[in-house]
């Protein structure tokens, strides 16, 4: 069995799926960032800048296993 | 930019090689980040796999803030630039000399746009410039390949970034909140050393804390990019430098308050008590605005910190940046050589680069010395170390001592060589070129050298026939638009920022003043005079915002003859003007202490030995 990719299409350019995946994974994460802050994300750990990564790439493993 | 990002943080850092321990971390992240990105440009077969080996030694920077706002920039700035080849070479191609025309104006304008921002912002307008020379210039004769060109360079770019992202968060590079708290901290205690020591209003001295507290600004902004918490600490940075400018503002005030005469006396201690109240006031807001720098949280007060952009050297650079390219462009088309376009794709970039320094000349002297050791470097990678070799893992640990040498090159507190690190670094990987497979034709090697060379060479000679503005015009103008501004001060021409804010600007044109004539020292006299607009024009502010705010009561009518007073720079007329207020304000058992406070300084400020320009010697 073959996954369907759909890929974007840009003024007749295709780009791969993965990139839009990152990109809205990105997005959501600028969009969460408040929310973040608001809930004291930062100060729950040691490393909270490797924490925001590790959140950001669950995000986008996420969209491109289940979109 | 400081480059040496633990230089403040630790007393006595552990030390190998003379290097210490921090900046063998941050060589080792460069040279980790540069094997992933080209291991993954390898993997995903991009068509140029050395620009995202490029992008991770121009992210080289030793804490993660600076590297991602720079990313972030150089991004931006990528898609900017390959849209505009893509406009250029779709709507110019194959017009001979108008290409060119339009390619030289695009080279200023970018310059422009640079000369109006700072910091990263201005890198940002540069890299539009490069991206412009590296996609459209070196396609200019096969436009076709344009857009392919722009993808790949974008898409090598983005792994670039993505690459010094990952090993950074990693490999824990160092914060930079605290270096730049620490940095904040040590500029607000030499406020309060200036303002308790012998010399309060000395010149010099406040001129150059002014330069130093003017060039934190293009760093703070970076912070919004280290953590989710980043924007409110950029806040909070921008706030605390603000404030340090105005305690030192209210320090010359208080230090050049009038001899104290049976007449004033009671005006002057009004004025001095209420300036005391006032700095003490501002040394626990900016106290408060470190808290927060630390902690993560928003200041108390948000300040802006706005930027001193003159439109005129900005032009005046644009212009010769534009002219440059132009003559160096005219001298290819005229040889009729064939393949110089990577040569003039390179002008472009030595000149975009050189328009985001202070002085460009300076740089395009340090780029003239590092092509060559860069040639040198990549021939000796790659007929020496390499030699025929094409698996990755001797690729990685033959670039090992170049990378990893080179990034320790560039945490040298000295600028002359952090910057020649720098570029040998980014030229290196530009002449090696790293590609799979790896090509090892000498001709092309020759070829990409000689022109590499050539392009620096020939930016410097056209900067020698059209030299960059000079230092000393340079600050002829920037003190003829702070007299102007002085004139126009209260006559409603003025922008509408508070006085604090207005002063911070103040304080980046000073920057601009001191860092014009590169390291020489100022003359004690300019220094003099830069300063003196600076009293008077913060003196006048302050009473303006005073004033405006009596203009509703009681004390309107006296408030209006103090405004008039102001209006003629009298220093008499103003210190007559505060009495009236003062015995006005008796009369109407209404507070005027703050208005009052503000004229007496400003009176001082306007006194006949001061605006006949002998009055502050350093």
């Amino acid at each position: 069995m073959t996954n369907t990719y759909r890929e974007l299409v840009i003024g007749g350019v295709l780009i791969a799926p993965i990139v839009a995946y990152a990109a809205i994974a990105l997005m959501a994460f600028l969009l969460l960032r408040p929310l973040l802050r608001f809930v004291g994300f930062a100060k729950l750990f040691s490393n909270p800048s490797l924490a925001e990564l590790s959140l950001y790439v669950a995000m986008f493993g996420l969209l491109a296993l289940l979109v | 930019m400081p480059v040496n990002a633990a230089s403040t943080a630790a007393p006595r850092p552990l030390v190998f090689a003379g290097f210490p321990a921090s900046s063998w971390a941050f060589a080792l992240r460069v040279w980790l980040a540069m094997l992933v990105a080209l291991y993954v440009s390898f993997w995903l077969e991009l068509d140029s796999p050395s620009s995202s080996a490029l992008t991770v030694g121009v992210l080289a920077l030793p804490t993660r803030a600076q590297g991602m706002e720079k990313a972030g920039y150089r991004l931006l700035a990528t898609v900017i630039g390959v849209v505009a080849s893509i406009a250029i070479a779709g709507t110019f191609s194959q017009t001979d000399g108008l290409l060119l025309a339009v390619l030289g104006i695009c080279v200023g304008l970018c310059t422009y746009v640079a000369g109006m921002l700072d910091g990263n912002r201005a890198y940002a307008a540069a890299l539009c410039c490069i991206t412009v020379a590296l996609v459209a210039i070196e396609q200019i004769d096969t436009p076709l390949q344009v857009f392919q060109t722009g993808v790949a360079r974008g898409a090598a770019i983005g792994i670039g970034v993505i690459a010094v992202a990952l090993v950074n968060e990693v490999l824990a590079a160092p914060n930079y909140h605290p270096v730049l708290a620490n940095r904040i901290e040590t500029l607000h205690r030499r406020v309060t050393d200036l303002a308790q020591g012998a010399e309060p209003a000395s010149a010099p001295a406040a001129a150059s804390l002014l330069h130093d507290i003017a060039a934190l600004r293009p760093e703070i902004r970076t912070l919004a990019t280290e953590a989710s918490i980043g924007a409110a600490r950029t806040e909070a940075a921008r706030s605390a430098l603000v404030e340090i400018v105005n305690a030192l503002s209210l320090g010359r005030m208080l230090a050049a308050l009038p001899a104290v005469s049976p007449d004033t006396a009671g005006l002057v201690a009004m004025a001095r008590s209420w300036l005391r109240t006032e700095i003490g006031r501002t040394n626990a807001e900016n106290r408060d605005s470190l808290d927060a720098l630390r902690e993560g949280t928003r200041p108390s007060h948000a300040w802006h910190a706005p930027l001193y952009r003159s439109r005129r050297i900005a032009t005046e650079a644009a212009a010769r940046a534009a002219i440059s390219f132009t003559l160096i462009a005219l001298f290819f088309v005229l040889t009729g050589w064939p393949t110089t376009e990577l040569c003039l794709a390179l002008v472009a970039v030595i000149l975009a680069l050189g328009s985001t320094t202070p002085a460009p000349r300076s740089f395009t002297l340090v780029a003239v010395m590092a092509l060559p050791i860069a040639c040198v470097l990549a021939g000796i990678l790659k007929y020496v170390v390499f030699n025929g070799v094409s698996e990755f893992q001797l690729l990685a640990i033959g670039l090992a001592p170049v990378v990893i040498g080179l990034a320790l090159l560039i945490t040298l507190p000295n600028p002359m060589l952090s910057s020649l690190g720098r570029l040998v670094l980014v030229f290196t990987i530009a002449v090696l070129a790293p590609t799979n497979p790896q090509s090892y034709d000498p001709e092309v090697f020759l070829v990409t050298s000689f022109f590499a060379c050539m392009s620096a060479v020939l930016s410097f000679a056209a900067q020698m026939l059209l030299p960059p503005l000079p230092g000393d015009r340079k600050i002829r103008f920037l003190l003829g638009e702070a007299r102007r501004e002085l004139d126009h001060l209260g006559s409603g021409r003025t922008r509408h920022l508070a006085p604090e804010e207005a002063a911070f600007r103040d304080a980046a044109r000073i920057e601009q003043i001191l860092t014009a004539n590169g390291a020489s020292p100022l003359d004690g006299k300019i220094t003099a005079e830069t300063m003196r607009y600076f009293d008077q024009a913060e003196a006048l502010r302050r009473c303006h915002a005073e004033l405006d705010r009596l203009q509703h009561g009681p004390l309107a009518g006296t408030a209006q003859e103090a405004e008039r007073a102001l209006a003629q720079r009298n220093g008499g007329a103003i210190l007559a003007a505060a009495e009236a207020l003062r015995l006005a304000a008796a009369r109407s058992r209404l507070s005027a202490d703050a208005a009052i406070a503000m004229l007496i300084p400003a009176s001082s400020a306007f006194a006949p030995s001061q605006t006949s320009g002998r009055g502050e010697q350093p």
